[in-house]
């Protein structure tokens, strides 16, 4: 396969996209429908990349690739989920404060552990010796096909939200997410159901992290920071909380425009790269939180299609 | 466990920790009174310490007199951003989940807002070596204890200012029943005005408290944020007393930790735990009694 056409800056862009839709479209759950605001996204996603890391390279295993990455990876995914249901138990019959505090909690738990567990992970100094499961000639290539793969699995949770967004279930975290105590008192487990929504929702995190994880080979404590959650928060704020394609569309609106149009394509100082843009996303990601949640707070792709029809149906 | 343990750890906590009580009052101040989880005040710890180093470095002012400029200029920046951001939000019905993310968003543009400003680097007080007095057999910075003062004489005026004035009385009844507040000639702008200057105050000493500590850098009220929130909300519910026992109880229990496992992150870590654990016993509670 001929890839000289495309930058290797835009495969690395692509993927920072494809993956932050793919924690955009969780949170779309847990926040969009079920109203619940996991501000530790980072927690769950930076546990699987480490949880898959300590595995992949700590242990010793009897078997190569594929079936390493494999079993890793879905021991990783496996502990996320784990954690999530710890997490969602902690925090499901809490207010709007204490869920804060919780998942706030938990990604800092994570931060800590892998800063301090530097035998397992390489405390502050990191942990290399990730690599793709395969290997099919240059490093662009591998990378290229890591992103195919990653934006598949991405694909996958697509459909599993569009699917919940039809299923009694998903009426059920609607539900939730409108009036609890109504959804309770109709005989409906909220509890059961937030539990179950937070375990799944983590476990595709930390699968997503694992996957990040193969493709930056070097994990670093640096990178589970809170800029992880504000990505996929600012990117579903952006496009619409209730709607399935709001995740996509505001996603490739903002970590699109700066990871892939100002980092590839303007004509920017060098030095610009390092600091001042990074930290100009930030600001600027901040900022768009601000203004969405005060000027359109349904985000760009506004309220569900089922509140639309109701609307119409009701001559409002 | 020796008296040596415990009298190093008291000591330590109360000193070490005293911003910490400080943030949390005026962080729980604002959280009682207006019902909002201000993310956004972890910056305004960060703002009082980088202007408390700015008037420093700039004016070559010494840390003492540093103090109330710094305090002035967070509670101003405080009151800007509630006239700015949350009092539109207010009146567009924006809900307390949007709030809290609003808040968020506004904490993300100031921390990395302010590095345009500031600069990138961490950043220093330019200070003489602080005078160590010894408090039981262990040293402590004369800074320190001046941190201890702030905390004691601002809870003291809080609770005189909150029990007993006039305004006091009306930020109560304003927190109370807003509707009823209003209808009673109580001016609700400028009580809650003064509520987020206050708050302000408080945050911005607390910042200049831990920059002078240590150092100043843009993340320096964030990795404060999580222990603020959690004794906030735990000690909150006692009211402003409450908010100081459980400060100084948290501060008292990351002291002995650090002191005991050798690493102050496993402290944080094991208060994480505890605090969840408290929150989701009082939340169970709650929903029981709501359910009867």
């Amino acid at each position: 396969m001929n890839l000289d056409w495309l930058d290797a800056f835009l495969i690395t862009g692509l993927f920072q996209v494809v993956m932050v839709i793919g924690l955009a479209l969780l949170l779309h759950l847990q926040l969009g429908l079920t109203r619940i605001a996991n501000f530790g996204v980072v927690g769950f996603w930076g546990l699987g990349m480490y949880a898959f890391g300590v595995l992949y390279v700590k242990v010793d295993w009897a078997f190569g690739e594929p079936w390493q990455f494999l079993v890793c990876a879905a021991a990783a995914t496996v502990v996320a989920g784990l954690a999530g249901l710890l997490v969602g138990w902690l925090i499901a019959d809490l207010n709007t404060d204490g869920v804060l505090v919780g998942t706030l909690g938990f990604a800092t738990a994570v931060q800590i552990l892998a800063t301090t567990q530097d035998d397992l992970t390489g405390g502050a100094r990191g942990m290399g010796g990730l690599g793709f499961p395969y290997d099919i000639g240059r490093v662009k290539d591998n990378e290229f096909l890591w992103l195919v793969i990653t934006a598949a699995v991405v694909v996958a949770i697509l459909m599993y939200a569009w699917r919940v967004h039809r299923s009694p279930y998903g009426r059920l975290l609607i539900a939730v997410g409108g009036n609890e105590p109504l959804a309770r008192s109709l005989g409906k487990s909220t509890f059961r159901a937030k539990l179950w929504l937070f375990a799944v929702g983590s476990a595709g995190m930390g699968l997503l992290g694992a996957m990040n994880g193969v493709m930056v080979h070097y994990l670093d404590v640096g990178n589970i920071g809170v800029g992880v959650t504000l990505a996929a928060m600012v990117g579903l704020i952006l496009g619409g909380t209730a709607r399935v394609w709001g995740a996509v569309v505001g996603v490739i609106l903002t970590v699109g425009l700066f990871d892939i149009v100002i980092q590839s394509y303007l004509p920017l100082p060098k030095e610009w790269y390092t600091q001042a843009i990074p930290v100009l996303r930030e600001a600027a990601f901040g900022l768009t939180l601000m203004i969405v949640l005060l000027f359109r707070p349904l985000g760009l792709l506004g309220d569900m299609r089922r509140d639309k029809l109701m609307g119409k149906i009701h001559g409002r | 466990m020796d008296l040596d343990f415990i009298t190093q750890s008291l000591v330590i906590g109360l000193t070490e920790n005293a911003p910490l009580v400080l943030a949390a009052i005026g962080f729980a101040l604002l959280y009682r009174l207006t019902g909002l989880i201000n993310v956004a005040y972890s910056e305004t710890i960060t703002l009082g310490a980088y202007f408390g180093m700015w008037l420093n470095t700039t004016y070559g002012l010494d840390f003492y007199t540093i103090l109330i400029p710094t305090g002035l200029l967070t509670g101003l920046l405080s009151v800007a951003t509630y006239l700015a951001i949350f009092r539109p939000a207010k009146r567009r019905n924006v809900g307390t989940l949007e709030m809290i993310i609003v808040s968020f968003g506004l904490s993300i543009f100031l921390r990395h807002g302010l590095q345009f400003v500031f600069g990138y680097p961490v950043r220093f007080y330019d200070v003489p070596p602080p005078d160590t007095i010894m408090i039981l057999g262990v040293g402590v910075t004369s800074f320190r204890l001046l941190a201890v003062a702030s905390v004691a004489l601002l809870s003291l005026l809080l609770w005189v200012f909150i029990q007993r004035s006039r305004y006091g009385l009306q930020i109560r009844a304003l927190a109370n029943d807003e509707d009823l507040a209003q209808v009673s000639g109580i001016r609700p702008l400028a009580v809650t005005t003064l509520i987020w200057f206050v708050a302000g105050v408080a945050g911005g000493l607390a910042g200049a408290f831990y920059g002078v500590g240590s150092n100043v850098s843009a993340l320096l009220g964030w990795r404060q944020f999580l222990l603020i929130l959690m004794v906030a909300l735990v000690g909150g519910s006692w009211g402003l007393g409450g908010v100081i026992l459980v400060g100084v109880g948290t501060s008292v229990a990351l002291a002995a930790m650090a002191l005991q496992f050798d690493q102050s992150l496993y402290a944080q870590l094991v208060l994480i735990v505890a605090f969840v654990v408290v929150l989701k016993v009082r939340g169970t509670r709650l929903t029981e009694t709501a359910k009867v």
